[in-house]
C-alpha cells in the first residue's frame, strides 16, 4: 500500500514538473505513527483553504495542487520526506505541527530557499531563529497561550496565588510556563510555588503532597503540559480534592480526554477558535461547520484551525508579491501587521516569524462541559529575550 | 499534615507498580533467559482491551464496562492471553537461540504490537474513567492518600505471597524453580518445559494486566506509548535485584519507586526535572557495588 502510495505521489510529483501550469503545495507530514493524531487535522483545514482558492480562479491564475510524504512520526523520515517534496517540484513546504518532528523537512526546503509553514509549531525555534529565513509557524507562541492565562486569571477571576507544575517532557510546555512566569508577578499575582513531573510519570501524588503542603491552596495552578500526561495530572489533582482553578496550553483543548476526569470544573484552556461552535467570530464558526461538513467530523481540538490561516495568509503574500519565490514570499509575509483573518489579526516581522500576542478565547469547562466564556488579549506583546529565555 | 506517612504510602505504591511489572520480567528472564521488552506492550494492550476498537477521539468502554468482579479475572485472562500467544507464535521458535536474538525479537514483537494498536485505535491518547473513586483520598496515619494507593500496596504484597507460595508449594511452581535453576537439567529429570515455560509466560501477562488496571484507574488515560516507561523502570528493577531473582525484582522495584519519591520530594527545584538522571546515576553506582545485582540468583553465577 505504501509503495504503491509512493509510486502515484511520485508520478504526480513528475506530472508537476511537467506542468508548470500549476503551483504545487508540499506537505511533509505525519501520515502514520503517533504524530499524525496532531498533524491530520490541521493537513485537512488546509486542504479546505487550497479547495476555496481554486474555486476563486486559484492564486496569480494557477491552480493550487499538493503532493505529500510521509515522516511516519520519525525525525530521520522527516528529512527525506522533505527533500522528496523539494524534488518533486514543490514550491513551497507545509511540515509537521511540532518542530522536532517538522524541523528536519522545513530545513530541506530552506536548503532550497522555499518557504516552509510548521502546522501548528508553537516554539520559537520554528522560525528564523531553529530552521532559518523563509520559515514560519501559523500557529501562537506557547509562551502567549502562558502569558493570556496570567492576566486574564488575575483580571477576570482576580487571582492573587498560583503555583506552576511544569511538564518538563517537551519545549512547549517549557514556552507556556516561562509566558506565565513572565506575566503573572508583573501582573500583580504572586507564585507560591513550583514544581516539575514528566509526562509518563505513571503517578505525580509526590507533586500533589507538596501542593496540599502549602498554608492555602493557591487560587490558580498553572499546569504545563499535554495530554496524556496533563489528563492524568488533572485527575490526581481534582481526586485529591485540590479545587484551585486550573490554567493550561491550548495542547489540552479538546472533549475527548475529559472521561478522564469526571465531571471537572474550574478548567480554563486558551484557543485561537473554538471548536465548540459557539466561538466569539461567526467567521470561526462558519469555518468550523465547513470542516464538519468536508471531514465528516468536527475538528477534535484547535490545531486544525492553524492549517486554515497558514494557507491564507501565504496566498495573501504570494499574491502581493506575484511569485512564489521563497524570498519575495518572505518579504511580503513580513510586512504584515495585524493582517486580518478569520481568527483575529496576525502579524508577522524580520525578527519573529510567530505570533509573540494574539487575541485568544477562553474555554472553560465546567461539570465537564466545555464552552467559550469570552476572548483574551494580553496587554503587551511576549518580549523577545523571555521568549528566547 | 504528616510528612513521613505520606512519603512512605507515596513510596510504596509507587514502588508496587515497579515491583509488579518488574515480577513480569524477572519470571519469564528465570525460566528461558529472555528480557522481554514487550511487556511493556502487553500493559498497553491490556488498557485498550478495555475500550471498544475504534479510530475515534472519544473512547467507548467495551471490557471496562463489565463490574469490577468480572472485568478483573477477564483483563488478568486477557494479559495472560496475549503473553501466551506470544510465546506460542514467537518464542516458542526461538528455544534455540542466543539471548540476544530472543531479547531483539522482543523489541521486534513489542513494535508490533504497538503499531497494531496505533492502527486499530488511532494514535490519538484516549481518556478511559475506570472506578474514578478509588482516587477519592482517605486519611490514614496522618496522611491522605488515594484509596487506589492502598489497593496498590496490598495487592502487590498479595501477588508475591501468592507468587511464592506457587512457587515453594505447587508442582507447577517447583518445575519453574528447577527450570529457573538449570533448564537443561530440569528438562532431562522430567521437568515439562513447555508447561513451565507456558505457565511463565501466563503469570507474566497477568501482572502486565495488573499493571495495566492500576495505570489506567491511576492516570485515566490510554496512551499507546504508557508502557514503555514502565517497562525501562521495571526492566532496570530486574538489574538491580540480580536478573533472574524475583525476590530481588520486587524488592529493587520497591526502591527505585522509593528513590523515586524521595527525589522529587527533596531534590531542589532547579534539580528535579533531572530527577531521572539522578535516579539512573543511583542504579549506576548500585551496580558498580554489585555488578550482579543486590540478590543474585545461583542460576547467574558460572560454576567451577
Amino acid at each position: 500500500m505504501k509503495h504503491l502510495f509512493t509510486t502515484t505521489a511520485l508520478i504526480m510529483g513528475l506530472g508537476t514538473t511537467a506542468m508548470a501550469e500549476d503551483i504545487t503545495i508540499g506537505f511533509a507530514i505525519a501520515k502514520s505513527g503517533w504524530v499524525e493524531a496532531y498533524d491530520a487535522p490541521a493537513v485537512a483545514a488546509a486542504r479546505i483553504r487550497i479547495d476555496e482558492i481554486n474555486a476563486n480562479g486559484g492564486l496569480l491564475g494557477k491552480q493550487l495542487k499538493w503532493i505529500e510524504a510521509d515522516t511516519k512520526s520519525d525525525q530521520a523520515q522527516s528529512a527525506s520526506a522533505g527533500l522528496q517534496m523539494v524534488d518533486e517540484g514543490a514550491d513551497m513546504l507545509i511540515v509537521s505541527c511540532d518542530y522536532d518532528f517538522g524541523a528536519p523537512a522545513a530545513l530541506a526546503a530552506e536548503g532550497e530557499g522555499l518557504n516552509s509553514f510548521f502546522l501548528c509549531a508553537e516554539d520559537i525555534k520554528a522560525g528564523i531563529q531553529g530552521v532559518g529565513p523563509n520559515s514560519f509557524s501559523a500557529s501562537i507562541l506557547a509562551a502567549v497561550q502562558g502569558a493570556t492565562m496570567a492576566e486574564w486569571s488575575i483580571k477576570e477571576r482576580d487571582a492573587k496565588t498560583g503555583y506552576v507544575l511544569l511538564d518538563t517532557t517537551i519545549e512547549y510546555n517549557k514556552g507556556i510556563c516561562t509566558g506565565y512566569d513572565w506575566m503573572f508577578p508583573k501582573a500583580g499575582g504572586e507564585i507560591v510555588g513550583r514544581d516539575t513531573f514528566l509526562n509518563g510519570d505513571a503517578s505525580i501524588a509526590s507533586q500533589i503532597t507538596r501542593i496540599k503542603s502549602l498554608a492555602e491552596e493557591p487560587d490558580v495552578i498553572m499546569l504545563c503540559s499535554y495530554i496524556p500526561g496533563a489528563a492524568s495530572a488533572v485527575r490526581q489533582i481534582r481526586a485529591a480534592g485540590i479545587n484551585s482553578t486550573i490554567l493550561n496550553g491550548s495542547a489540552v483543548d479538546g472533549s475527548y480526554w475529559l472521561d478522564a476526569a469526571p465531571d471537572l470544573s474550574n478548567f480554563i484552556v486558551p484557543v485561537q477558535g473554538s471548536i465548540y461552535g459557539d466561538d466569539t467570530r461567526p467567521a470561526v464558526n462558519e469555518f468550523r461547520d465547513a470542516f464538519e461538513a468536508a471531514t465528516g467530523a468536527g475538528p477534535s481540538s484547535t490545531y486544525a484551525y492553524p492549517g486554515y490561516i497558514l494557507i491564507d495568509l501565504w496566498a495573501k503574500a504570494v499574491e502581493r508579491a506575484g511569485t512564489v519565490d521563497g524570498a519575495a514570499v518572505t518579504a511580503e509575509l513580513e510586512k504584515m501587521d495585524n493582517e486580518p483573518t478569520a481568527f483575529g489579526p496576525r502579524s508577522f516581522s524580520d525578527q519573529l516569524h510567530h505570533q509573540n500576542t494574539a487575541e485568544m478565547q477562553i474555554v472553560e469547562i465546567t461539570g465537564g462541559k466545555p464552552g467559550v466564556i469570552g476572548s483574551f488579549t494580553i496587554s503587551e506583546p511576549v518580549p523577545l529575550d523571555v521568549l528566547l529565555k | 499534615m504528616n510528612a513521613i506517612p505520606q512519603l512512605f504510602f507515596d513510596a510504596m505504591s509507587l514502588g508496587g507498580i515497579y515491583a509488579m511489572a518488574a515480577l513480569g520480567i524477572a519470571l519469564i528472564f528465570g525460566v528461558m533467559k529472555l528480557v522481554n521488552f514487550a511487556h511493556g506492550e502487553y500493559i498497553a494492550f491490556c488498557v485498550f482491551a478495555l475500550i471498544v476498537p475504534s479510530t475515534d477521539a472519544v473512547a467507548v468502554m467495551f471490557i471496562g464496562k463489565a463490574p469490577a468482579i468480572v472485568l478483573i479475572p477477564i483483563l488478568l485472562l486477557v494479559g495472560a492471553a496475549v503473553a501466551v500467544a506470544s510465546e506460542f507464535f514467537v518464542f516458542r521458535h526461538m528455544r534455540r537461540a542466543t539471548p540476544v536474538a530472543m531479547m531483539i525479537s522482543s523489541f521486534a514483537l513489542g513494535f508490533v504490537i504497538q503499531n497494531t494498536l496505533l492502527l486499530v485505535y488511532g494514535s490519538r491518547p484516549k481518556a478511559i474513567s475506570l472506578w474514578p473513586e478509588l482516587n477519592k483520598p482517605v486519611s490514614i496515619i496522618g496522611a491522605s492518600i488515594p484509596l487506589l494507593q492502598i489497593i496498590v500496596i496490598l495487592t502487590t504484597l498479595i501477588v508475591v505471597v501468592a507468587l511464592a507460595l506457587l512457587l515453594k508449594k505447587t508442582r507447577i511452581g517447583l518445575e519453574m524453580r528447577a527450570a529457573a535453576e538449570n533448564f537443561t537439567m530440569a528438562r532431562l529429570l522430567g521437568v515439562r518445559a513447555n508447561v513451565v515455560i507456558t505457565g511463565a509466560f501466563a503469570l507474566s501477562g497477568a501482572l502486565a494486566a495488573a499493571v495495566a488496571l492500576i495505570m489506567v484507574t491511576q492516570t485515566g488515560v490510554a496512551d499507546v506509548r504508557m508502557g514503555g516507561q514502565i517497562m525501562l523502570v521495571a526492566f532496570i528493577a530486574t538489574v538491580i535485584g540480580g536478573l533472574g531473582s524475583l525476590p530481588g525484582a520486587v524488592a529493587a522495584g520497591f526502591l527505585i519507586g522509593a528513590a523515586s519519591v524521595i527525589l522529587q520530594g527533596f531534590l531542589p527545584l532547579e534539580a528535579r526535572p533531572f530527577r531521572d538522571a539522578f535516579l539512573y546515576t543511583l542504579v549506576i553506582v548500585v551496580l558498580l557495588l554489585r555488578p550482579d545485582g543486590l540478590f543474585t540468583s545461583n542460576s547467574t553465577k558460572p560454576r567451577v
